[in-house]
């Protein structure tokens, strides 16, 4: 079963076409790594998922069924709205700037969600996110505000947070890339746990290391179009497209 | 000159009561309706955006001298049943009005300067269009508030001695009352010096409210 497939999705911002009829799937359990020029589309299209961009046309599936379609930049069909909020929170994502709740401690982040969407009692939500801290490394931080943590840490927050609505895929929007060099790694690091749990991942990134060693496929974009897709050893050995040999030049 | 000046004194502290009480309500029921002119006036739909930025813009567009007058003599007019009988009623009803479109100006500055990413950030785990403001934007947005609601505080607080022309008694018209009474300008010292207390004091809350929210930053 696949867990995302996406058909022919494009966008357009006026006359710039951001997304041309990119199609691709993530089956269960498999770690996709984007990689590509930026301005290419990936965090775009990677938004288009779980509807933070609104796409102009093309049709998004979620565990083989149809999430959405739209044409024209208008919706054409989705699912019925109980199942489509469902849906949305089987996806859960973790972006360049963290984006955690300043107002909240971190603990505080992790629960607000469950609390307030999934209804977990108070107790059971805190016991979670006292785990999933534990998990990323954070567990004697949770009464901290996020502003006193650094970079890395506030990232690993930001995953648990996600990982606190038991999604079933995770989408990483470039999560290193505003980080300082000496953090990259522990955000990395838990990015790998993940993967080797079993978590369906899909990740725009910059890291090619992290592509190399844990993606099961690396799709290389560039203009709005997926020019590349394979496992990390074809695509970064023998890349066939002259845009690909040229991206793998300059970032290895 | 002493002794006049403590002779005065519950006059002018009952004048000064009526304009903190005037003040405190109008700015806490007034907030409470900018909140929803706020939210109102950033909606997409226009049959929600449209009424509340018209309603901004006219109380903001309008001397509240002629609000108030409005509402107490020429409501009325219009029609006997809108008749406000308490001049109290009716300047707490203008001020009100007025004041909430300042605020809500305030509060729409405020709820925009957040950054977009706590919006795309609550969407993503699910949270609805009102559990993001209420649990994640309000709550921040609060922090940035003091300072311009603490000024519209003040400002209403001046704004008070307006009440006159509808015959209450102010810190202001008590003032001017003594002052042709006893035909003497002396009993403007004590007033004026009330009324800076009286602005101190809630200059020194609002910045204790400040320190208070901002334990996060």
């Amino acid at each position: 079963m696949s867990m995302i497939r996406t058909e022919n999705v494009c966008k357009d911002f006026g006359e710039l076409k951001v997304l041309k009829n990119v199609n691709l799937t993530v089956e269960q359990g498999e770690v996709v790594v984007i990689i590509g020029p930026s301005g290419a589309g990936k965090s775009t299209f990677l938004r288009s998922l779980n509807t933070l961009e609104k796409i102009t046309s093309g049709k998004i599936y979620i565990e083989d069924e149809l999430f959405y379609h739209r044409e024209n930049d208008t919706t054409v069909s989705k699912m019925e709205k109980e199942k489509f909020s469902e849906m949305l929170l089987e996806m859960g994502m973790v972006f360049q700037q963290f984006n955690l709740f300043p107002h909240l401690t971190v603990l505080e982040n992790v629960m607000l969600a469950p609390v307030n969407v999934r209804k977990k009692e108070k107790e059971e939500a805190e016991k979670t996110a006292r785990e999933l801290l534990e998990k990323v490394g954070l567990s004697d931080k949770a009464d901290v505000y996020p502003s006193k943590l650094s970079g890395g840490q506030q990232q690993r927050v930001a995953i648990a947070r996600a990982l606190a609505m038991e999604p079933k895929v995770m989408l990483f929007d470039e999560p290193t890339s505003a980080l300082d060099p000496e953090l990259v790694g522990e955000v990395l690091s838990v990015m790998k746990d993940l993967a080797n749990q079993g978590m369906t991942m899909l990740c725009v990134t910059h890291e090619m290391g992290f592509a190399r060693e844990v993606a099961d496929k690396v799709i290389f974009m560039a203009d709005g179009q997926i020019l590349e897709e394979g496992t990390p050893e074809e695509v970064f050995a023998n890349p066939k497209t002259p845009q690909a040999q040229q991206f793998l030049r300059s970032v290895l | 000159m002493i002794e006049r000046i403590i002779r005065w004194m519950p006059q002018l502290l009952n004048g000064a009561r009526t304009t903190i009480i005037i003040t405190i309500i109008s700015v806490s029921i007034g907030l409470v309706l900018a909140v929803f002119l706020a939210l109102g006036k950033m909606s997409k739909h226009k049959i929600l955006s449209a009424p509340c930025s018209a309603y901004i813009f006219f109380f903001r567009g309008t001397p509240l001298l002629m609000q108030i007058y409005f509402i107490y003599f020429g409501l009325p007019q219009l029609n006997p049943a809108l008749t406000i009988r308490s001049a109290f009623v009716a300047a707490l009803i203008a001020y009100v009005l007025n004041t909430a479109a300042y605020l809500a100006e305030n509060i729409r500055a405020g709820i925009q300067s957040i950054d977009k990413g706590q919006f795309e950030a609550a969407k993503a785990l699910g949270l609805t269009y009102g559990q993001t403001m209420r649990l994640v934007i309000i709550p921040q947005t609060v922090r940035r508030l003091i300072p311009p609601v603490g000024n519209e505080f003040i400002m209403v607080l001046k704004d008070v001695s307006l009440v006159a022309i509808i015959g209450l008694t102010d810190l202001t018209k008590v003032t001017r009352a003594i002052s042709s009474s006893s035909a003497t300008a002396l009993v403007y010292i004590p007033a004026m010096i009330l009324y800076l207390i009286i602005t101190a004091f809630f200059t020194f809350i609002f910045n204790k409210l400040e320190n208070k929210y901002s334990v996060y930053q």
